[in-house]
This record gives C-alpha cells, structure tokens and sequence, in this order.
C-alpha cells in the first residue's frame, strides 16, 4: 500500500516536473540577466533549506490563512494540506533544483552556433527544440528524470509537514519506515529500507551506465 | 536549360551601423548581382555583415530589405524583426555547425524536414558535393574538408532559398576540388536564380568567381565592383609580398 502510493507520488512528480522544468531551464539557459539568475537561485533553494522550514512554508500557504490557500481551497473544494494533491505540490517544489539543475546543464552546453544554423536554415523553434536541442540533451533529460524520481521516492520532512501520516493516504515508504522503528517493528523496517536502497541504487546505475556507454561511443 | 539569367530576380539590400565588440560596422551594401563577394582581412566585419543579415546581431542600427520587382519586403529595420527561420536565407556557417547526432545524409535533409516539405534535387547535390559514399558517416568521423563540404551541401539543399550566405565556403577544401566546385556551384544557383553572398580573404578565389567584389576593411565598404578591378590592387599587392626576399 504505501509503496504504491509512493510510487504514485513519485511519478506524478516527475512528470508534472518535466513539464514545468523544461520550460524554464529553457529560459534560464538562453540568458545571462540577472533576473534569471535570481530565478535560478529561487530554484535551487530547496537544496538548502531544511525541508520541515518548506514544509511549514507549504503548510501555512496551501491553508485558509492566505490568499492562495484560499484560492485553492476553492478550486478544490476543501483544503489540500494531508492529501495526495498537497503532497505533489509539496513534492514538486521540493524536487525542483533535482529536475531543473541538470537540464540547465544540458541546454547550456549545446553550442549555440547549431542552433542559429538550424534556424536559418528554416527550422522554427519548436522544430529547433524537437530536432536539436531535445536529442543532445538526452542524457540531462534522463539524469533530471531519475534524480526527481529518486529524490521524491526519499523526501521525508516536506512529506510528513504537509501530508501528515495517513496510512493509504500520504503515508510514504520513508514515513513507514520511521513508523515501523517507533513501534519496534525492525524487521519490517529492514525490509522497507532494503527496497528503498535496491530503487535508488538501480535507478542510479542507469544513469552510469548509460553515461559510461556514452563516452565509449564517443571514443 | 534557358540561358542562365545575368541579374538575380530578387535583390537585397543591407544596410548596418552597429557595434560588434571593438569594430564598428558602417556599411551600406547592395546585393544585385547573382554572386556578391565580402572580401577583407579577418576581423574586418564580413562575418558580423552575414550574421546581421540573418538576424543574429542584436537590432538596432540594422536596416535590411528584399526587393522584388516593385515590391519590397522589410526583413528588418527600427520595428520590424522578421525571425531568421522565415528570412528565407540558407547559410553555410564558417564552423560547419554540422548537426552531430545526425548522419551526413540527415543533415543535408535538415532544412526539408524542418519545412516538412520533399528535399529538392537531392541527388544532384550529393553527386554535386561528391558525398555519396559519406552519406551513412557521423559528422564526427569526416575530415575538415568532408565537413565544409555537407556544410554546402546542406544549405543548397534546404528549399525555399532566397539569398545563399556562403561564409568562407573553401576553408579546409583543397585546391583542385575548389576548382571543381565552384564552377558548378555557380552553375547550380544561376539555374534556379539564387542569388549568393559569400565570404572570403582569398584573391584567387574572388578572381575565379568574376563576380561583384566588395571590399571590406574595418568594418568599412573601401570599394564595390567587379572583381578584377576591385582586386587589381590587391593582388599586386600580394604578387609584391611574394616577390620579396
């Protein structure tokens, strides 16, 4: 049940990432202004702050106190701090530096002479991101894709500040495991812990190996 | 095929005041001939004149407009920016900038795929560049001049061409097939009426060509016209650097 339910978190949140990430590191790599280097620094706060100091954050913005919390209470029809949607966003802007950094790296490194040459040679800019960019950034899209992936599958603070601890509901694989070592429960613990390592650890070697295989092909 | 026409039915029209770094560009050039050559020692704005054509400087101070007939068309000017990919402008950049993921054959057809249209004589133009038996290499596993040569390849095949930019379209190709492929580049763009502007800092090349010589130094037009009279100086010039001890 819980892995389940992880697994569900972890893949909404990293396609609702992939569709805001894109977009943005985008912009942040065509440009050296200083509003996208404050933009950027936004981004990777989360890398830095503690997650129960954003989950509080989530908590009081996602509740009735503020205007957005209202708003989306609205839309909602009830609040969403303790549900899956809560969870998502909390799990969204938390992973976000783990889904945009990479791409930025990627985007940037494409030499900018292919794509002036692909434009002129009649390609608009969807058909430059599609045929050029999008292919030479392939393994930035795959290390964004694992890295949110993985990174959502562990969060812990954030989880617990905005979802809560309802079982079936925002009850988390790394949440469980803190459950099961409050009851004593060890062996339970173990098992969980051991999945969560194997999930890491496989995810992980696909991205070496497929960086390894790269390189060799590049030789 | 009809007599090759000695005037391009479309002209352009470029017109540049604009900083680029340390060089001031000041030049008011006029692309009525079917091959116009930028001719002047490196950094003396030929490639800054390309690049502002085909909308990679930054706006102001660029004027640049394409006459047919009676009807002009702005490309650019103070208000209006006409986005390069619908410039209708086909370039061989000076770095290649061959697509690297892409094989050779792929990357000669990126300009039909772009435009989601048929290639256009694509056979002739493999047979033209002499690429066919690279057409399954990467453009990683081809010489500097196997290179240079899909970079022509791939601007005289993306279609809907308007004005070829050709910047410095020799470099790294040996003598004999430059001699081999010039004529027939001229040839194959008079045919279908496109007219061309290249870049160089090679005499022979520009006397080869006979074409519209424009003569380029500080980011300054010194002189325009044809080739051996624009060029009679320099080459002297050249022949005098050779005869010296």
């Amino acid at each position: 049940m819980d892995i389940a339910l992880t697994l569900r978190l972890a893949f909404t949140t990293t396609a609702v990432l992939l569709v805001i990430a894109t977009p943005l590191a985008l912009w942040i790599a065509n440009g050296h202004n200083l509003t996208r280097r404050i933009v950027q620094a936004a981004v990777a706060l989360p890398l830095v702050l503690p997650p129960t100091v954003l989950g509080f954050y989530l908590l009081v913005g996602l509740g009735p106190l503020t205007a957005f919390g209202r708003l989306l209470i609205r839309i909602a029809g009830h609040p969403l701090a303790f549900t899956f949607a809560g969870l998502v966003i909390g799990s969204v802007i938390f992973s976000l530096p783990f889904a945009v950094q990479p791409l930025v790296a990627g985007f940037s490194s494409i030499d900018r002479n292919l794509i002036d040459t692909a434009s002129i040679l009649g390609a608009s800019p969807w058909t430059v991101f599609r045929r050029i960019v999008a292919p030479l950034s392939r393994a930035a899209f795959l290390t964004s894709i694992v890295l949110t992936f993985t990174h959502t599958v562990g969060e812990f603070g954030v989880v617990l500040m905005v979802g809560g601890d309802i079982p079936g509901l925002t009850r988390t694989l790394s949440i469980a495991i803190y459950d099961q070592v409050q009851d004593a429960q060890y062996a339970a613990a173990n098992r969980t812990s051991l999945g969560l390592v194997a999930l890491s650890f496989l995810a992980l070697l696909v991205i070496y190996a497929r960086s390894s295989t790269r390189e060799a092909s590049l030789e | 095929m009809n007599s090759p026409p000695l005037a391009p039915l479309v002209h352009h029209h470029l017109s540049v005041d604009h900083r680029v770094g340390a060089l001031h560009l000041h030049a008011d050039l006029n692309l009525s001939a079917m091959w116009t050559i930028l001719f002047g020692p490196s950094g003396s704005g030929k490639s800054s004149l390309l690049r502002a054509a085909c909308g990679l400087l930054s706006h102001r101070g660029i004027r640049f407009t394409r006459h047919h007939g009676d009807k002009a068309e702005v490309l650019q000017d103070e208000t209006t920016f006409v986005p390069p990919h619908l410039r209708a402008l086909r370039w061989a950049p000076q770095s290649d900038s061959l697509f690297p993921h892409l094989s050779v054959h792929r990357n000669i057809l990126f300009g039909a795929t772009a435009a989601a249209s048929k290639p256009r004589d694509e056979a002739e133009i493999i047979a033209l560049f002499q690429l066919a038996p690279l057409l399954n290499r990467l453009p990683r596993d081809l010489s500097g001049g196997e290179r240079r040569r899909v970079a022509l390849a791939r601007a005289f095949a993306a279609p809907g061409c308007r004005l070829m930019l050709l910047d410095e379209p020799f470099a790294g190709i040996d003598r004999a097939l430059r001699d081999n492929l010039l004529p027939a580049m001229r040839a194959w763009l008079r045919d279908r009426n496109i007219p061309a502007l290249s870049v160089t800092h090679d005499v022979e090349e520009a006397l080869q060509l006979q074409a519209e010589v424009v003569l380029i130094r500080d980011g300054r037009i010194e002189a325009q016209g044809y080739a051996s009279n624009v060029l009679a100086p320099e080459r002297d010039r050249l022949m005098l650097s050779l005869s010296r001890p």
